[in-house]
């Protein structure tokens, strides 16, 4: 059966409409949403209904996290203090617009949804706000899936889509104090497992305009990354009459391979 | 014998950097002064004198700075070489000392400075003149950004966007800003050519209080949304208390480094 997985949706309605079309024309039924419905984009309501109108199930972002709880994320999450000055007017901007009934369920939605051996997130199984990197370390990467007992694990939040095998693991453990008073030394051979990121919907940073998703066959276990066009002017119209910082706009616009990161992306915060 | 050249040529096409090759090759004392130039019709010019004279002060520390003055300078016997820098945008009507702009000649008068060589970016084949372009219309933004320090992330983000387009069509975009461990970098930027020159000048500030030397931008294009510009800025450069913070964090590896 095929399955839809979209992520960091982050208010921009056209292109969730657009994607949403695309999906339904492949006739598939599940979607799986990994979070961030708003932040940045200028109708969040709007997306939020329809996520809820679909009755997509859905996890919860750190955008979805921070407007309920008022910034949770300290701001050691952020990469520069003008990214941090933006994001905290989008927060206020998006905070003040969303209904109560909508944060509400924002405030709902579970940090993690589980399918049998598949785990879908937002960031990581650790938290809404680390990044899983394409290129971090190959040993924190299958200890993120392992640990959390997954053979796919789905996230979104880098915006970058991707997919990254992980295969010919092995732990290998030192075992003291066995009866016969010996040290002996145990190796465990791992199955082959799996990151796929979901990119974003609402603000893509793969280098390219187009929203992106991606579709998984659980039958062929075959991963497509999808790229979906929409009305990108209507958005930044849309974000420049809502009184949005227009650099948003003028970013989604361009579709930069410019990914905001901290400087250590895999930093969680503790606060 | 003291030579006095003029060197002049439209925004951005690599007169101050061709006047440093210049220096670099010459054996005896140099001295500089930049000439703003004269706006012309929907063409402005930005006032830069003070970041080319700073950054060419830095690579060449014994380079005399003739904006001052010239008196106490080198006699006709001297193997001196003086460069006059002019941003002009339109193409001298004749070839040699007798296609300067008459309103030139004047200050030079003033400065008791008479060339003996003249050229012009396009004009001459002594230099280069590929990346002189033909601007039809130019806005210019110079910014004065003395004593304030920038958060080096915040300003690697507003530099990626001011030279894509973000703030209006940008030609030509040079700076010389300060960043909190006391260095002061020169940033230099042409729409005709891949990527932007970076550079750390040499002198570094003492991380303590605000830093007095000069601080400036220059931007020159068309459609420039300068109250963006402005407000973006704002959000980049940081505050007293975090500045003190950088400034106590890099005292104490100081410290640490020499116990």
């Amino acid at each position: 059966m095929k399955q839809a997985v979209i992520s960091c949706l982050h208010a921009n309605l056209p292109a969730v409409q657009a994607v949403l079309n695309d999906i339904d024309r492949q006739g598939i039924d599940t979607i799986t949403c990994l979070g961030d419905l708003v932040g940045y984009g200028p109708h969040p309501n709007e997306v939020v209904d329809l996520i809820k109108e679909r009755e997509i199930p859905t996890c919860q972002g750190c955008w979805d996290e921070d407007v309920v709880d008022g910034l949770d994320a300290c701001d050691c999450s952020y990469p520069s203090q003008l990214a941090e000055r933006r994001g905290h007017l989008a927060h206020k901007w998006t905070t003040e617009k969303l209904t109560n009934e909508n944060k509400d369920f924002l405030a709902s939605l579970p940090t993690s949804i589980r399918r049998d051996k598949l785990l879908f997130v937002h960031g990581s199984p650790n938290s809404q706000h680390e990044y899983l990197l394409p290129d971090m370390d190959a040993f924190a990467a299958l200890e993120r899936v392992e640990m959390a007992g997954a053979e796919t694990l789905f996230c979104g939040h880098t915006h970058l889509p991707y997919v990254r095998e992980l295969g010919q693991g092995s732990i290998r453990v030192t075992l003291k104090n066995t009866p016969n008073k010996q040290t002996e030394e145990k190796e465990m051979n791992l199955p082959m497992r799996r990151i796929i990121n979901a990119g974003s919907v609402g603000e893509p940073r793969h280098g390219g305009s187009k929203a992106t998703y991606v579709i998984f066959d659980d039958k062929t276990n075959k991963i497509d990354i999808k790229e979906v066009s929409y009305d990108i002017d209507r958005t930044c119209k849309a974000i420049i009459e809502a009184g949005l910082p227009p650099i948003f706009a003028w970013r989604l616009n361009h579709g930069f391979e410019f990914a905001e990161l901290a400087e250590d992306a895999s930093h969680v915060c503790e606060r | 014998m003291r030579q006095v050249w003029l060197i002049s040529g439209p925004p951005g096409c690599g007169k101050t950097n061709w006047i440093l090759s210049e220096i670099k090759k010459h054996g005896g004392s140099c001295g500089y002064i930049r000439l703003s130039g004269f706006s012309e019709k929907s063409l402005e010019q930005a006032n830069s004198s003070e970041i080319d004279f700073v950054f060419l002060k830095d690579q060449i520390p014994q380079l005399i700075d003739l904006s001052k003055s010239s008196d106490h300078l080198f006699s006709d016997q001297d193997n001196s070489l003086i460069f006059i820098e002019l941003s002009q945008f339109y193409l001298p009507n004749q070839s040699g000392l007798a296609g300067i702009d008459p309103r030139i000649i004047s200050q030079l008068e003033n400065l008791k400075l008479l060339p003996d060589q003249y050229l012009h970016f396009g004009r001459d084949t002594e230099l280069s003149i590929k990346d002189t372009l033909d601007f039809t219309k130019i806005e210019s933004l110079s910014l004065n950004l003395q004593e304030n320090v920038w958060d080096p992330p915040s300003l690697n983000t507003f530099w990626f966007e001011l030279v894509n387009g973000a703030y209006g069509d940008v030609y030509r975009a040079k700076a010389l800003l300060n960043i909190p461990d006391g260095r002061s970098m020169y940033f230099n930027w042409i729409v005709s050519q891949p990527g932007s020159q970076f550079l750390q000048l040499n002198d570094i500030a003492p991380p303590k209080g605000r830093p007095q030397r000069i601080s400036q931008l220059v931007i020159q294009g068309r459609n420039l949304e300068f109250t963006r510009i402005k407000s973006t800025i704002n959000l980049c450069l940081i505050n007293d208390s975090v500045l003190e913070m950088h400034q106590a964090s890099l005292s104490n590896q100081q410290l640490a480094a020499t116990h």
